[in-house]
């Protein structure tokens, strides 16, 4: 009988040992190997020469592109997520109404996010291309422009139209979280709150923000941890030039490694961002836990 | 009893193939050779029984060819984690062989090269590949950048192929006064070849990435000039909008469509726009310098493998491959297939003579002698990067920022010397 329930203890942990072998060899195993290329001085062939006393984080912390990268990387995760969940939830909000066609508003609204973001990007570089691009095109047979207009003349000018892909790709996840968050919401809270008198805005703030609160958290934490580390938009586009003024860290990484030949400071920007993002995602799952604690009260 | 059945089956199996596989494997060498795609139809030509692959193998039963063909997008990462897992290829086909050579990979080619082989590599390739007083690659193939010029678009504005910069400008302005709509002249210095553009124009100025004992010159007058020339060509709007993301491939594409008037493109070029009526011409230069092309040359190269169980054959086995390869019929076949230039004379002299009994890659046409004759001559002319300087990579793409930066606004006296000074502290 004793020997019965000590099998039951175990058996769950023994039905879990394959899923916990394979993260330990697809995330743990490459998590302590990026770790410890960053501290090995790799030679451009790709030979490993040993521990090199942090001489990769010493270089990357001196490389004035580096602190410009980190900065792009703030802007780039604050400005697509904090837009995306901004236009993901008013568009959530209309798409949440009675009206004709509205099933295939959904469908459209869906396309942007299932688009590869490499054809996205590619589609996207055309449209604003100076020479040939189809904005030029249109504004002129409009009659807006009358010569064609360069829209990325410069790094920032750039940087900007990335940032508006990043948001445009990403806001149809926003919104499909959100749906399903306004949906579980019990239509008897705004009829009571519609007899009381409530207004709009009131009962945007008082019911239906609060009562999405998880909804908006998993979709936001998602995206900080998508769109920090997404990659193809920038590569497709700009691969991060003119001079290294577009990178964020994921494609500033990529070029160390595979253009420059610096294995060793691209596993240390890695652990850097690795590092980056922990903190960043730990202090905000913290943060709304802690205010649905509160709510709970 | 099944189970004791099937084990002693499986067993008796695996006992009478190890014999056959053990007395196989004593006696054929096995060379892991990686070749880059040139092109869509490179398999074809390497792979398969009527492949360069299936005849050598026919010819030498001793040694047994595993070639794998590696797109250039994936060449950089598999060779270097081939060479960190140590299963380096027993022969790449790669553009540089600096950083092998630092890490002490490589067979110097005077171990496995042919004297027949030696004497028949131009002079100028062979020599391009030395490294400390060792030649430790081959060229496998090369291919000439010169100055193309849409012949209709240059005769309906009234200018002839520009032969100095005062020109590049003068016919820029004229063809842009001719139709808006048309783009000048090509300029790409974006991370994927922005060092060609640093050649062409500091090359024509007198200057170049070393001086003439060798070493780094990045910051010459010359180089600071030829920058801002580029500068002038953006500022212009002579040149397409986007030079700092657009590579050459879209504007090659231009080229031929017509809507891009002068370019300073690679010899293949000659395939690409065949629609187009061009002439091809030296690139243009400044302050009387002779005009120089650019020469691009790839390689082929032996890596050391101390583990191998006989160096002599193994040795022996690489010969046999690169004799085989180079043999002038079955190399200049792959040039026409291909589409680029020989690096030995027999071939060189076959090519100019009757290209025409080779077949193009994709089955389209026959080799045309006058395109070889054409470049080959300029071959004669050319400058070449100077890959074999072990700081080589970091000049690239240092050179393609400084470009960038310089074209976006910054001082281009300043940020060269930044560049010299950076490459000379790790060249110490």
């Amino acid at each position: 009988m004793r020997k019965h329930a000590a099998l039951k203890k175990v058996e769950p942990y023994v039905w879990l040992l394959p899923s916990l072998l394979l993260m330990a060899v697809m995330i743990a195993v490459p998590i302590v190997t990026v770790f410890q290329l960053s501290m090995s001085e790799i030679s451009r062939a790709g030979v490993i020469k040993g521990y090199n006393d942090f001489k990769n984080f010493k270089q990357i912390f001196a490389s004035s592109t580096f602190w410009h990268t980190l900065r792009n990387t703030l802007v780039w995760t604050v400005s697509v997520v904090g837009f995306s969940t901004l236009i993901g939830f008013v568009i959530a909000m209309v798409l949440n109404q009675e009206f004709v066609g509205r099933k295939i508003v959904r469908a459209i609204v869906v396309f942007p996010w299932a688009t590869s973001l490499i054809i996205q990007s590619v589609i996207w570089k055309y449209i604003i291309n100076a020479d040939y691009g189809s904005l030029n095109v249109i504004l002129q047979k409009l009659g807006i422009i009358k010569s064609y207009v360069n829209w990325a003349p410069d790094a920032a000018a750039y940087f900007a139209w990335e940032c508006w892909i990043g948001i445009f790709v990403t806001f149809p996840f926003v919104t499909f979280c959100v749906l399903s968050g306004l949906q579980s919401i019990d239509n008897a809270f705004y009829e009571a709150a519609d007899i009381d008198g409530a207004g709009f805005w009131q009962k945007l703030g008082l019911i239906t923000l609060p009562l999405l609160k998880p909804s908006l958290t998993v979709s936001t934490v998602l995206n900080i941890i998508y769109v920090f580390n997404s990659f193809p938009i920038i590569w497709t586009i700009t691969k991060g030039d003119p001079a290294d003024r577009t990178h964020t860290l994921a494609t500033y990484l990529y070029k160390l490694s595979f253009y420059n030949g610096k294995s060793g400071q691209a596993a240390a920007v890695s652990v850097i961002g690795f590092a980056v993002l922990c903190v960043c995602a730990s202090i905000y799952m913290i943060l709304s836990l802690r205010a649905e604690k509160e709510d709970e009260r | 009893m099944k189970k004791v059945i099937a084990t002693t089956l499986a067993l008796a199996m695996v006992l009478g193939t190890a014999p056959t596989a053990l007395a196989e494997g004593a006696e054929k060498t096995t060379l892991n050779v990686i070749i880059s795609q040139y092109g869509d139809h490179t398999q074809e030509w390497w792979l398969g029984e009527n492949g360069f692959e299936g005849s050598f193998e026919a010819a030498n039963p001793d040694i047994d060819l595993n070639i794998e063909i590696v797109s250039w997008n994936d060449l950089y990462t598999k060779v270097n984690t081939l060479i960190s897992t140590n299963q380096a290829p027993d022969i790449l086909n790669i553009d540089t062989f600096a950083d092998y050579v630092a890490d002490d990979l490589l067979m110097p080619a005077e171990e496995y090269a042919s004297e027949e082989l030696k004497a028949k590599i131009l002079p100028s390739f062979w020599n391009a590949n030395e490294m400390d007083g060792t030649v430790w690659a081959l060229p496998i193939l090369a291919s000439v950048r010169a100055l193309f010029c849409n012949q209709d678009i240059l005769d309906a504005a009234g200018v002839a192929a520009p032969t100095t910069w005062d020109e590049v400008l003068s016919a820029c302005e004229a063809i842009k006064a001719y139709d808006e709509n048309i783009v000048p002249w090509s300029l790409d210095i974006s991370t994927d070849e922005g060092q060609a553009a640093f050649s062409y124009y500091t090359w024509n100025n007198g200057g170049g990435f070393v001086d003439a004992d060798g070493n780094w010159a990045l910051n010459s007058a010359e180089n600071v000039a030829a920058v801002e020339f580029m500068k002038k060509l953006i500022d212009s709007g002579y040149c397409t909008a986007d030079p700092y993301t657009e590579t050459r491939y879209p504007q090659q594409d231009a080229f031929a469509a017509g809507s891009l008037a002068m370019m300073l493109g690679p010899c293949n070029l000659y395939d690409i726009a065949a629609d187009v009526n061009f002439a091809v011409s030296p690139m243009p230069t400044n302050g009387g310098n002779p005009s120089v092309q650019m020469g691009v040359c790839d390689r082929l190269m032996a890596f050391r493998n101390d583990d191998a169980p006989d160096q002599e054959a193994r040795t022996a086995a690489i010969t046999k491959f690169f004799d085989a390869f180079y043999d002038a019929d079955t190399y200049a076949g792959y040039m026409v297939f291909e589409g680029f230039l020989p690096v030995t004379s027999d071939s060189a002299a076959i090519l100019t003579e009757s290209a025409d009994q080779y077949t193009k890659g994709d089955g389209s046409a026959q080799g045309n002698s006058e395109y070889f004759a054409t470049f080959c001559d300029m071959l004669n002319s050319c400058n070449f990067y100077p890959t074999a300087k072990a700081e080589w990579n970091d000049v690239k793409q240092g050179v393609i920022n400084a470009e960038q930066q310089i074209c976006q606004g910054s001082d281009a006296q300043e940020t060269l010397d930044a560049l010299q000074d950076e490459i000379l502290a790790l060249a110490e």
